[in-house]
């Protein structure tokens, strides 16, 4: 019947992408979780986190792992500017969102979208590039795992952990928090709402940039301005099954959804497989609206 | 409400007032959009004015850079030369083009411009099969020539266009001579297909499997993938179970760079690789570096192939057009690359363009496509001759290979300039 | 129902429109086309979108399930295009009532997430179904018939027009407004809003599906490339924002709006239009997110109010 071979390669394979997925979609997941914000230019900033660990490796000879924390630094950077440019204005002094205001929210960012993904193809041309990060490989049994990919996996898990930690464990995590729960409770343990929602959107952004450069490994020639259509909706699939604002969540789906793209392969065309992870957002709607992962 | 008959003039007058003024508008902006949109005054008289789209951005842009930069080598090289003669008189060639940024819905737009405001006389097809099917209709919609250079999907000869030309060998003959040179070869050799989906990709490796079949070889595995995707190792990794001693297919630039680089990856290395159009660009070298080497790919026509006057004469046909030396001295006045086959099928187009424009002796429709339909000659690029379609029937395919950082001329035998070496990896 | 002023309004402008084609030149008039399938696109995001509220990222897929149907009915048939669009707005209406019935019970940010996945997917699956010409698409052989083509997508934006304007102007209307301002209190007060949605998404989906229809038959060719590009859901949302969502005159004047950018900027600056729109888009849904009709009626409401 099936190589169990390919099968289990695949399912190791789709378990270390998965990492990087379980990052990106916490870049989104917080945003998503705590300024209740849906940020449609999500794959934009996992395509400007691989173009700037493309271009750090082209002219400084950075690899994406490093690259991945300067993201850090950048995401930081672009999160405030994003937040300020276009949330503040709908979040100021308002305690819950009307549907007109997501609305708002929901066609800018999509606009958003399309001019990061336009501007970055005037930019930086429609080839597709990619890293050449060939350290090795290890043989684990008959397995044949690169190096680059390990390590950009555990890298990952390294992170899910660390903002675990800061979330449960710090004073702004717990601010954050509460504020993703009820914003006038922020106030009342002393913390300027605004202040707490920049900075959530800032690192969730920062998040979105440094999981693109973790996913360079992957695409040896794949980084191409509209890359992000490819990996938005897997994050956002990722964030519905896993429960929004929940972090853990996000872990275990975006394993899950690895081992899906990966495996899928052997029995049905690679379209068809992706086509199928976009999908599954339907039938979990259906199921639960917060998710099925609880 | 209440209103009073005051009121109610007030509301009146001011419905006139709004409903006059929006008239004025609607006038203003017809009469302005009419005098913004009108076609240009007519052309230089003793210029001969072709059309095109050309893919400058976006995926075919490595591919479109070359043509253009053949077309402009050729351009110049017609009119260094005496450019066109018809009933006595000189023509120069002048040539207008758009960016088409490889999308296909820029394509009728962008030729109705072309044919309807720049009045152009005759077209050129854009690069690459889609954009070329896209803009084939339109060619006899307005009973224009237009001669294709970058698109080679059969199917645009099927769809009984009468104004439509190709120069360049069609897609079903792309992997042939792989094929050929396997059954000579290694015929034990299993083969893999794996190939992207779009109907240039799908009709090469189609036909190539075919031909395989035909000729007895073992075909093992045989899948395509979207074109832009980009993690093909499951693909890769599924071949390699089914026991595939070689890979053929391929698509485009990007998708073949990715194939080679993901072989690598997952540690594969499969005695035979012959790619489509990726491998005899100068980037497929630089970017993969040692990976590329022994890589064989199927090219339209390099630099080193044996077309001359020499050859045409033995042939018993004329030749017509610069020498492959010349072209490529014109071309490096465009370009510090040297010229591929993007660059030469694109010159070789407008070449045949001008010799059925002079057979013709005219600029005329009818007489220009007769012309097109009896022509049979030899030019840098090879022998042109078509059937009843339009489609190219005498031009030949080449296997290439990287040996060593260059690229060779491995098969046919008769143009080859030396063998192939094999396995791949050695 | 009473006709208003707006009413002989909009039947003059679209009578003018459909004598164009004995003013204009000839090149002028295949302008003028395209610039009639984009407002047919417009209006027909306007019935879901602008009406409601309920933002459909997904919408290019109604315009590539006309294409679609109409290349393979026409190809494998051997049908005249014109006898096949009464089935490609069935077709629309049928995927429109499936999705509907199925997405429009999530709210807001749910309900868009949905359609962008739908039209994504549907890409991805088109791809691999040899019978629509998978990844290569479908050509056909098409008559030129220019003034054909611009009667027939002329008929559907007309229709798509006045349908609007009866909506507006009817006691539905009011319940429209109602769900786009406030969805819970218009149930308590008894409208039932799934029932509304799902019609108005019908209606959308249909007239999408034509548009998409007539941009194929005119075009020759369906490729899934180039009909499910998100860039036609982003310029089909900037055209209604811009022009005024859920009005009668807005899709019109954004599509013109959007079109005239896009003719213009197509040549000097490649893919310089979608910067400018996705620009656009965020300042007008940050700022001005009535659109120009919107903000004219509210001027107009403010000068009345201060005349009487």
């Amino acid at each position: 019947m099936v190589d169990t071979l390919l099968l289990f390669s695949d399912i190791v394979y789709g378990l270390l992408l998965g990492c990087i997925f379980s990052v990106m979609a916490l870049g989104l997941n917080l945003i998503w979780g705590v300024i209740k914000i849906v940020n449609i230019a999500h794959g934009e900033f996992i395509m400007l986190g691989a173009y700037s660990a493309y271009f750090l490796n082209l002219f400084f000879n950075i690899n994406p792992i490093i690259s991945a924390l300067l993201n850090t630094i950048f995401g930081l950077g672009l999160g405030l500017i994003f937040y300020f440019a276009l949330i503040h204005k709908e979040l100021r002094n308002k305690e819950t969102i009307t549907l007109q205001d997501e609305m708002v929210t929901l066609v800018a960012t999509f606009g958003l979208s399309l001019f990061l993904s336009t501007l970055a193809l005037l930019l930086f041309s429609g080839n597709s590039v990619g890293i050449n990060w060939s350290i090795g490989s290890i043989y684990v049994g008959f397995l044949y795992i690169p190096l680059g990919a390990l390590y950009v996996a555990i890298t990952s898990l390294f992170i899910i952990y660390f903002v675990h930690i800061f979330l449960t464990k710090t004073y702004l995590g717990n601010a954050i928090r509460a504020y993703s729960q009820d914003i006038i409770a922020t106030q009342l343990i002393g913390a300027n709402p605004t202040k707490i929602a920049a900075i959530a959107t800032s690192i969730g952004i920062a998040l979105t940039m440094l999981s693109g450069s973790l996913l360079t490994v992957w695409i040896p020639v794949g980084i191409n301005p509209y890359m992000g259509s490819l990996y938005a909706p897997i994050s956002f699939v990722i964030v519905v099954m896993g429960g929004k604002g929940k972090m853990w969540g996000s872990l275990v789906g975006g394993l899950i959804m690895g081992v899906i793209i990966d495996t899928a392969q052997i029995f049905i065309p690679p379209t068809l497989a992706y086509a199928i992870a976009f999908l599954i957002l339907i039938p979990i709607l259906l199921i639960s609206k917060e998710g099925i992962l609880k | 409400m209440i209103k009073h008959s005051l009121n109610k003039k007030a509301i009146a007058a001011r419905t006139i007032a709004i409903i006059v003024a929006v008239i004025i508008v609607i006038a203003v902006v017809s009469i302005v959009g009419y005098y913004l949109t009108r076609p240009p005054s007519p052309q230089v008289a003793g210029t001969i004015k072709i059309g095109f789209t050309i893919s400058l951005t976006g995926t075919f842009s490595v591919e479109g850079t070359s043509s253009l930069n053949g077309i402009k080598a050729i351009t110049k090289w017609i009119n260094d030369n005496g450019g066109v003669i018809i009933q006595g008189k000189h023509y120069n060639i002048t040539f207008v083009y758009y960016d088409d940024q490889s999308q296909s819905s820029n394509i009728v737009p962008l030729y109705t411009r072309l044919i309807t405001q720049d009045g152009v006389e005759f077209l050129l097809a854009p690069y690459s099969s889609p954009l070329t099917s896209a803009a084939a209709p339109l060619a006899d919609q307005y009973n224009i020539i237009m001669i294709s250079h970058g698109g080679a999907a059969d199917s645009i000869w099927k769809q009984g266009y009468k104004n439509v030309f190709g120069v360049l060998t069609p897609a079903s003959g792309y992997l042939k001579p792989a094929i050929d040179w396997l059954s000579v070869n290694h015929p034990e050799d299993k083969l893999a297909f794996i190939y992207a989906g779009d109907s240039f990709s799908v009709t090469a490796s189609k036909a190539a499997l075919n031909y395989a079949l035909q000729k007895h070889l073992t075909v093992v595995y045989n899948q395509t993938y979207p074109t832009s995707a980009t993690d093909l190792t499951p693909l890769l990794q599924a071949a390699k179970s089914a026991g595939a001693d070689a890979i053929i297919g391929g698509g485009h630039f990007n998708d073949g760079q990715l194939i080679i680089k993901q072989l690598d990856q997952i540690g594969w290395k499969p005695k035979f690789i012959c790619l489509l159009v990726a491998v005899t660009e100068p980037a497929f070298y630089s970017s993969l570096g040692n990976l590329a080497n022994l890589v064989c790919g199927s090219s339209q026509w390099e630099s080193s192939v044996k077309y001359s006057p020499a050859v045409a004469q033995s042939l018993g046909i004329e030749y017509f057009g610069p020498s492959i030396q010349d072209f490529v001295n014109y071309y490096k006045m465009f370009s510090t690359n040297e010229p591929t086959y993007h660059s030469a099928e694109a010159a070789a187009a407008v070449l045949i363009l001008v010799k059925a424009i002079e057979v013709a002796n005219s600029l005329n429709t009818t007489a220009v496509r007769q012309a097109l339909l009896s022509l049979h000659i030899m030019t840098f690029f090879g022998e042109y001759k078509v059937d009843s379609t339009g489609i190219q029937i005498a031009h030949s395919m080449l296997m290439i290979q990287w040996q060593n950082g260059s690229l060779k001329v491995v098969y046919p035998p008769s143009f080859a300039e030396t063998n192939v070496i094999y396995p791949y990896g050695s | 129902m009473r006709l208003t002023v707006s009413f002989y309004f909009l039947i003059g402008i679209l009578f003018y429109i459909s004598i164009t084609p004995f003013i204009f030149s000839f090149s002028q008039t295949t302008l003028i086309l395209d610039l009639l399938i984009f407002a047919a696109l417009a209006y027909s995001i306007n019935f879901i979108t602008g009406m409601t509220g309920y933002v459909s990222f997904g919408h290019v897929f109604f315009m590539a399930v006309g294409s679609y149907t109409l290349v393979y009915m026409s190809k494998v048939f051997n049908l005249y295009p014109l006898f096949t669009i009464p089935l490609v707005g069935l077709i629309g209406a049928l995927f429109a009532f499936v999705i509907g019935y199925i997405t429009l019970r999530f709210r807001g940010v749910y309900f868009a997430l949905s359609t962008l996945v739908i039209a994504l997917a549907s890409y991805y699956i088109v791809l691999v179904i040899p019978a629509l010409g998978a990844n290569e698409g479908l050509i056909f052989n098409v008559r030129f018939e220019p003034l054909i083509w611009f009667y027939t997508i002329f008929s559907i934006v007309a229709l798509e027009a006045i349908i609007t304007y009866f909506i507006n102007h009817s006691r539905t209307g009011y319940a429209i407004r109602a769900i786009k301002d406030d969805e819970d209190a218009a149930i308590a007060l008894g409208i039932n809003s799934m029932r509304i949605k799902l019609i108005l998404f019908i209606i959308s989906g249909t007239f999408g599906a034509l548009a998409g229809g007539v941009f194929a038959w005119s075009t020759a060719h369906v490729y899934p490339t180039e009909i499910f590009d998100l860039q036609f859901s982003l310029q089909m949302l900037a055209m209604i924002l811009i022009g005024g969502m859920g009005t009668v005159f807005g899709p019109f004047i954004g599509a013109a709006i959007v079109y005239l950018l896009t003719y213009y900027l197509i040549t000097i600056l490649p893919n310089g239009q979608l910067i400018i729109i996705g620009l656009a888009v965020i300042l007008v849904a940050l700022f001005v997110p009535m659109g120009i009709v919107g903000s004219l009626r509210n001027k107009i409401k403010q000068i009345k109010q201060v005349v009487e």
